[in-house]
């Protein structure tokens, strides 16, 4: 059960503090969510479900989730460059594409049906066995499963999320400090404005 | 033309800007306006030199475009495609790239170390890599040059390598950075606080004092943070510089004599459209880092120079070094907040220099950093493929993280190199590099025993444990400077064996890399050949090419030798 450790954080309140730029550009991924326009609907349903299991957000209000898959989207319809590619990987999008493809074939291998139809516990199962690299299914002999894993799906779905200022609430993280800047350097005291830590924190 | 650019929260660059056509042949043409090229352009321009630096990226306006936010900061990277392989395929973008004037300094931490007496000698002195064709004593100047202009602040006394101090005062560090000063001092290992970073800790100019905002990784806003695009590029615009942005060099062309006639390259323009141009030169100064530079002279293929020019002795993209950059972390059971004052602010140096009691010759130096939200998820993510709420656990630890980068000298090996990728092609049709990786047995001891002692001073500062993912920095080597047109790209002055007026002077041309982040080097570098320049030009000395010289052994006090016990194997007098 994830704890709530910091129950009165709302970073957006400071938004008022932060240079133009900035807010912008937060406010924007907050704000203006995209549509899918990549993804069918079938893969649109298996990278929800995805998703859902590497960022569990049950324990959230409603109000209170972060879209993560639309934005996986939109990167693959921009086919977005992050710098390189791996020499034995495609690219970003047709790795979307391919690995998505790849859970289903190992879900059918391991439980006879789609990902998105499995319950949470066995699609847990179905992604131990992708990161533990050698998963059934067809995708797999050539798509490497491993940096699938750790590059294309968590990174990325992680990238999403820990990019919204509801995700920097959960973590305590004091955000955009321009013009105003940070004060309490010592002790790793939070500044009036941050955030306290539930259960015994100064 | 105009600009118009804020450099800090209140300093706008706000000036006419020389321009030259692209017809008219300036004496230097540079490409790239990073840590290199942009001191170039400087120097050059105040000795009288007329000069056009091309920017493949375009400026990082302070308020505009720079904003406190990981995921919205793309920009300031190299994002064009590149393929990545090898045993130990780097990842590109990010920390090891720039985009735009500046360059990584744009984006870099900030940490600026000399390199040591004894990097310049790795072969005489270890039987491992190569010497350099110039000892410490020659660049030692230009460091000093640099860590004012820069500026660099630190301690009164820095004891490592050649002890030395610096000209300004050391910044505050964050209880992050607090906690690698106190594992240190607590295992008794000598630790430096405040520096040496390109971060003044008041007012300098006209710009403003550190807030301690924690973002350097993602550009100065504030304009405190040394990035060469605010310590010299103003300065080479008001000398009469042209800094020409959105160009992306692709060619250098030869005349019939064999001479670098000028440089082509794509211009995109403000409204989206793209001209082939070319702008002619006396000479060409390649600036483009340890990547860019060897693809250009790679993809300037003719018939006197089929394998590329500059690359007679077939060494142009060989030597590819990353650093070694593993970060390591520490949870603990009281808050740490990392986020907060510059990730750059301590370090260690007592573990630099070659040890026998080691099973590794070298070594590595343990400095402060301070992995940001994403960051952060991306080291557990790489530690164990961990997911759900095993993730959202972990991460909400975040606070209580303290995090130390090993940085780490990888040896130089031909294998390790850029090619040009046979067939993926960038968004301007351009043959795009192929970058291959491998660790070996050198490096990867000193990466074990680095990580070991890193996880050890964060459990002296307290951590109840202790974590690791292995990391790379600072890419550089690929157009090594030597001692003759068949061990090397480049002579002593950075200027090309084969080509009389094409100079490479960037990260590319370092021979080995230490355990110093590689900016101030590259800087003191290129003040260097632009003062050799500045004499040789009017000399004549660029109508013809570099001869042999036999290298005079430079002196060596004794300050200078590690007192760490090493014999020294002479396993190669100096040529």
């Amino acid at each position: 059960m994830i704890r709530d450790r910091y129950p009165k954080a709302d970073i957006l309140a400071q938004r008022g503090h932060w240079d133009d730029a900035t807010r912008e550009v937060v406010l924007d991924r907050v704000q203006n969510v995209p549509r899918f326009r990549f993804f069918l609907s079938h893969e649109q349903a298996t990278l929800v479900a995805l998703c859902d299991r590497v960022i569990p957000q049950a324990h959230r209000r409603a109000d209170r989730r972060v879209p993560l898959a639309p934005w996986i989207d939109q990167s693959c319809a921009q086919d977005k460059l992050e710098g390189f590619r791996f020499d034995n990987m495609p690219s970003l999008a047709d790795a979307w594409r391919q690995g998505l493809a790849g859970l289903d074939q190992t879900a059918r291998a391991l439980h006879g049906a789609d990902f998105c139809e499995l319950d949470g516990g066995r699609q847990d199962g179905v992604l131990r066995a992708v990161r533990d690299g050698s998963p059934p299914g067809e995708v797999w002999q050539t798509l490497p499963a491993k940096r699938w894993w750790t590059y294309i799906a968590l990174r990325q779905i992680a990238g999403v999320y820990y990019a919204h200022p509801y995700a920097w609430d959960e973590i305590g993280f004091g955000g955009p400090a321009y013009p105003r800047g940070y004060f309490a350097l010592n002790h790793g005291a939070p500044e009036p404005w941050e955030p306290r830590e539930a259960g015994g924190e100064r | 033309m105009r600009l118009h650019v804020h450099l800090s929260s209140d300093w706008i660059l706000d000036t006419e800007m020389r321009e030259y056509r692209p017809s008219e042949a300036v004496d230097f043409c540079i490409v790239g306006t990073g840590a290199g090229g942009g001191v170039l352009a400087q120097r050059l321009a105040r000795y009288g030199f007329s000069v056009v630096a091309l920017e493949a990226g375009q400026w990082h306006d302070s308020e505009r475009d720079m904003v406190s936010d990981e995921a919205g900061s793309a920009r300031l990277y190299w994002n064009d495609l590149r393929i990545t392989g090898g045993a130990d395929p780097l990842e590109l973008g990010a920390n090891n790239s720039g985009k735009g004037v500046g360059g990584s300094t744009v984006h870099y931490a900030a940490f600026c170390p000399r390199f040591h007496p004894s990097d310049f000698r790795v072969k005489t002195l270890d039987g491992v890599a190569a010497d350099w064709p110039i000892a410490y004593e020659e660049i030692e100047p230009y460091y000093a040059q640099m860590e004012r202009e820069y500026p660099v602040s630190g301690p009164a006394r820095y004891p490592w390598g050649k002890p030395h101090g610096y000209p300004y005062a050391p910044l505050e560090a964050g209880t992050a950075g607090q906690m690698l000063i106190k594992g240190c001092e607590r295992l008794g290992i000598p630790v430096v606080a405040g520096g040496p970073v390109a971060i003044p800790a008041g007012r300098y100019g006209k710009r403003p004092h550190c807030i301690m905002r924690g973002f350097c990784l993602l550009g100065c806003k504030v304009g405190a943070k040394s990035s060469i695009h605010v310590s010299h590029i103003p300065d080479a615009i008001a000398h009469g510089a042209e800094i020409r942005t959105g160009s992306m060099a692709f060619e250098v062309p030869t005349d019939e004599a064999g001479r670098a006639s000028g440089v082509r390259y794509f211009r995109t323009l403000a409204n989206g459209r793209v001209l082939e141009q070319f702008q002619r030169a006396k000479a060409v100064i390649v600036a483009g880092y340890a990547i860019e530079t060897p693809r250009l002279l790679l993809n300037s293929k003719s018939g006197p120079f089929p394998d590329g020019l500059g690359n007679s002795s077939g060494m142009v993209g060989k030597h590819l070094m990353a650093q070694a950059g593993p970060v390591v972390w520490g949870r603990f059971a009281e808050p740490i907040r990392q986020y907060k004052a510059p990730p750059a602010c301590a370090c260690s140096e007592a573990f630099y220099e070659t040890d026998p009691r080691n099973d590794f010759v070298r070594g590595y130096a343990l400095q402060t950093v301070a992995p940001l939200p994403i960051a952060m998820a991306h080291l557990l993510i790489d530690e164990t493929g961990c997911f759900g709420e095993e993730l959202i656990e972990k991460m909400q630890d975040y606070n209580h993280y303290a995090a130390i980068g090993v940085l780490g000298e990888i040896l130089p090996d031909p294998r390790n190199r850029v090619t040009i990728h046979p067939s993926a092609k960038d968004q301007f049709g351009l043959p795009v590099p192929y970058v291959q990786f491998n660790l070996f047995e050198n490096d990867k001891r000193m990466m074990a025993a680095g990580i070991a002692r890193a996880r050890a001073v964060l459990s002296a500062a307290g951590a109840t444990e202790t974590h690791f993912v292995p990391r790379y920095a600072h890419l550089v080597g690929t157009c090594r400077m030597g001692f003759t047109p068949q061990d090397s790209v480049v002579d002593r002055w950075c200027r090309s064996w084969d080509v009389p007026n094409l100079l490479i002077c960037d990260g590319s041309v370092l021979v080995t890399q230490g355990s110093s982040n590689p900016a101030l080097t590259i800087s003191a570098l290129a003040a260097r050949t632009a003062d050799w320049l500045r004499r040789a030009v009017p000399a004549g000395e660029l109508t013809t090419r570099p001869r042999v010289e036999t290298p005079v052994p430079a002196a060596e006090p004794a300050s200078a030798v590690p007192t760490n016990g090493t014999a020294p194997t002479p396993t190669e007098a100096r040529r």
